[in-house]
């Protein structure tokens, strides 16, 4: 009875932080407070931890996140990747670490760069893989159709588990974490598929040191994760072919007349992306953008780039500097006066 | 000050009569221009606004602000110049030292000039050399060390040259911008820059100074944005006006330059409430771009297009003695040393709209910069400004008609020299064109 008043507490405070949210979310919008953006975005990811932490409290079947995701990928792009992804927030709170130390982070040559974001897809060809090589390593007992799409389904043989890894919060609510001090459940993207593909003896070691690689990693390099995250490609895919380049009614949308090529949107993209510098005009449609508007809120020069929403204009570089209190009314030239 | 032991490869030697009477009479007669000049921007404009008292005291190079500059010096600061916009002035303002910039716009020195660089070289590197021949810029006296960025030939031999008096720190700046590996080059020019200024004012930059350094150049690019978006609704301040605010920001206070700036734009927006113009909203918009024009001589183009009968008024510009000092912010992601550095190099570099680069596309950005502007401001007409000599504008000038012709915006190229003998052809040819963009505008 206690326990279920809890849950009552923790749900009731979720759905408040996600309402808070969203009324600054809007008031943000309304004030047109374009440099606010990294603010909101990181309240968002703090919101969508909570709620996603929430989600893994009940045994949902991943299959119908994953088909959530890429549906809402066909129409607002890389979205989850920028603004929702609990794994991505793990790597902007080690971002507000360096921060605070004073650490630069470091830069990746834009070929590597380009080779991480290929790579990507050999990664998912891999993940994707692992389940039919083992399988024909250890080929079932039974031929029967019916008992083998069980085992199909719920055995070894679920790649779709893995493409949601990055979605398991750090600390989850299940008692099978990989990690369990006192009473608290800690777990880490990927690391759980790693124990059950690998065994529990080297699957252990590999675990380490992924998660030691992919912590130090994103220390030093911003989101150095999301650069080759195989949940991201099989979102980016969507977007990445031409008969899906209209879909995205979310994109960022640039006006070249009025760039000067500073540079600045190229330096602050934290994955990177350099073709919203190197575009004239129109659509970002790069696969590797995720959406995070931070190149729309540090692009100094009013209205160069903005976030749409289908025709709708969401957030525009609006120069941070908040120069402009003069509307576009009193800039308007009087009429002819004879 | 210890100062080098002169062996000039370059300057001839003057005798000390000469350049005293050459001085004091070219400063005398300078004195007298500035007045003028002044005069002439009151008259054009009966009901001036208040705020610009502060400008035109700052505007005379031998007054008030010198005198402050030499009581700084007096407490051991250190003055360094500089000769074009590419010098990060920020470095300098968190070494505590005064930033200068002192190209010269003297007429009468750039036929001293001639004493030294053939004729045929742009009268700016002239003048410059000739008013440090008899030692008449205040500021150029004042400087302890020029920074020279080597963007045009002139400026390349300009510091050679000027290395028979003072030190001098040439920067190596790239042609090709949108390139990582100039992009890399210009940051280690720009850290070397930031040592050679540490060793020289002996204070160190700090993180926290060059923070606030930056702060204060933000600020004022604020109040600087203000006042360009100010003009470019119905006209409620005269373009020389305006053009003037913008190049005292070269030799002023920084701080104080953006406080006496928002005062002027809190100013000009209650006469944008009242509809109070300076003259009627149907005045041809004309913009300015090509060779920097200083003060005080060089007002002539300025000058003519405001009095002209039809009257114009200039309502943008792009030069670098005007709209593109302080139009690019420095966008900082995050503050730490390395950022910063590598932000300001940034912001030298690639948003620079300079004629002596260029690229896979050329220099797509000026283009880019003239087409909005145009937009924005409602330009009527543009005057492509080039004084002889001045290779990189004038080469660039078919690519430029060129576009604007596609949007239909008339171009007028007018080419003059250092002299004040072609005024009075100079105003027929600006009459003539502005004639034209008022038929323009009846039909």
């Amino acid at each position: 009875m206690a326990l279920e008043i809890v849950g009552d507490i923790l749900r009731l405070t979720v759905l408040a932080g996600l309402g808070i949210a969203g009324i600054l979310a809007i008031l943000i919008w309304k004030k047109n407070l374009a440099t606010k953006v990294t603010f909101l975005r990181f309240i968002i990811q703090a919101v969508s931890v909570a709620a996603i932490f929430y989600i893994f409290t009940y045994t949902i079947p991943l299959l119908y996140v994953l088909i959530i995701l890429l549906v809402m990928t066909l129409f607002l792009g890389r979205f989850f990747c920028g603004w929702l992804c609990p794994f991505a927030f793990l790597m902007d709170v080690q971002s507000v670490v360096r921060k605070v130390i004073n650490k630069r982070y470091r830069i990746i040559p834009s070929k590597l760069n380009k080779a991480l974001h290929q790579f990507r897809y050999v990664l998912l060809l891999f993940f994707l893989l692992i389940p039919i090589v083992l399988w024909f390593l250890e080929p079932p007992p039974n031929t029967d159709f019916a008992v083998l799409m069980a085992q199909v389904m719920a055995g070894p043989f679920r790649p779709y588990s893995i493409m949601l890894a990055p979605l398991i919060p750090v600390i989850v609510s299940w008692t099978t974490a990989p990690l369990i001090i006192n009473g608290v459940n800690f777990s880490y993207p990927y690391v759980q598929d790693i124990l059950t593909w690998a065994g529990q003896d080297i699957g252990q070691l590999i675990a380490i040191v992924f998660v030691g690689l992919t912590l130090a990693g994103s220390f030093i390099i911003r989101r150095s994760w999301c650069r080759f995250c195989p949940t991201g490609v099989s979102l980016a895919v969507v977007n990445r072919f031409k008969g899906f380049k209209w879909a995205p009614l979310l994109h960022i949308e640039k006006d070249e007349e009025k760039c000067t090529k500073c540079g600045v949107c190229k330096r602050v993209c934290p994955v990177g992306v350099e073709e919203v510098y190197e575009q004239k005009g129109g659509k970002i449609q790069t696969s590797q953008c995720m959406i995070c508007s931070r190149c729309v809120e540090m692009c100094p020069y009013e209205d160069t780039l903005k976030v749409k929403l289908g025709k709708k204009t969401l957030f525009r570089s609006r120069n941070w500097l908040e120069a402009t209190k003069i509307n576009e009314e009193k800039r308007k030239i009087e009429p002819k006066t004879h | 000050m210890n100062q080098k032991p002169i062996e000039k490869k370059f300057m001839p030697d003057i005798s000390k009569k000469e350049m005293e009477e050459l001085k004091n009479a070219i400063t005398l007669a300078s004195q007298k221009i500035i007045a003028d000049n002044i005069e002439r921007m009151k008259k054009a404009d009966p009901h001036r606004p208040q705020a610009m008292k502060y400008f035109d005291d700052m505007s005379d190079l031998f007054g008030s602000r010198q005198k402050e500059i030499a009581a700084e010096k007096e407490k051991g600061k250190k003055v360094i110049g500089y000769m074009c916009l590419f010098a990060p002035t920020e470095l300098i303002l968190a070494a505590d030292a005064i930033p200068l910039r002192v190209n010269s716009g003297w007429y009468d020195t750039s036929k001293l000039g001639d004493r030294v660089v053939p004729v045929e070289v742009c009268p700016v590197i002239r003048s410059t050399i000739g008013a440090k021949m008899i030692e008449l810029s205040p500021f150029l006296e004042q400087s302890d060390a020029l920074i020279s960025v080597l963007t045009c030939d002139g400026m390349t031999k300009l510091s050679e040259i000027l290395g028979d008096y003072k030190t001098i720190w040439g920067m190596n700046i790239p042609k090709i911008k949108d390139s990582t590996q100039s992009l890399r080059f210009w940051s280690d020019e720009i850290k070397h820059m930031k040592n050679q200024i540490e060793k020289f004012t002996g204070n160190k930059i700090t993180r926290k100074k060059l923070k606030e350094a930056i702060e204060t150049s933000h600020k004022a690019t604020k109040a600087f944005r203000r006042l360009q978006d100010l003009r470019r609704g119905s006209p409620v301040i005269m373009g020389r006006d305006a053009m003037l605010v913008n190049q005292t920001y070269l030799w002023d206070d920084k701080k104080r330059w953006t406080e006496k700036t928002e005062a002027l734009c809190d100013e000009l927006e209650k006469r944008v409430q009242k509809k109070d113009w300076v003259c009627p909203p149907d005045t041809p918009r004309v913009m300015v771009t090509g060779t920097p024009m200083f003060w005080p001589d060089n007002w002539k183009l300025p000058t003519l297009v405001e009095e002209a009968n039809p009257q114009g008024i200039i309502v943008a510009d792009e030069l670098c003695s005007g709209e593109r000092i302080l139009n690019d912010p420095i966008g900082v992601d995050e503050w730490s040393m390395d950022d910063m550095l590598n932000s300001i190099s940034e912001r030298y570099l690639m948003a620079s709209t300079c004629p002596c680069f260029t690229s896979e596309d050329g220099n797509e950005d000026r283009i880019n910069w003239l087409l909005n502007k145009v937009k924005e401001a409602n330009i009527q007409g543009v005057i492509y400004y080039v004084v002889r000599g001045c290779m990189l504008y004038a080469m660039e000038y078919t690519r430029v008609k060129k576009a604007l012709d596609k949007i239909n915006v008339p171009v007028y190229y007018l080419d003059t020299e250092y002299t004040r003998e072609d005024v009075g052809q100079m105003k027929t040819r600006v009459e003539a064109f502005l004639e034209m963009l008022t038929a323009r505008v009846d039909f």
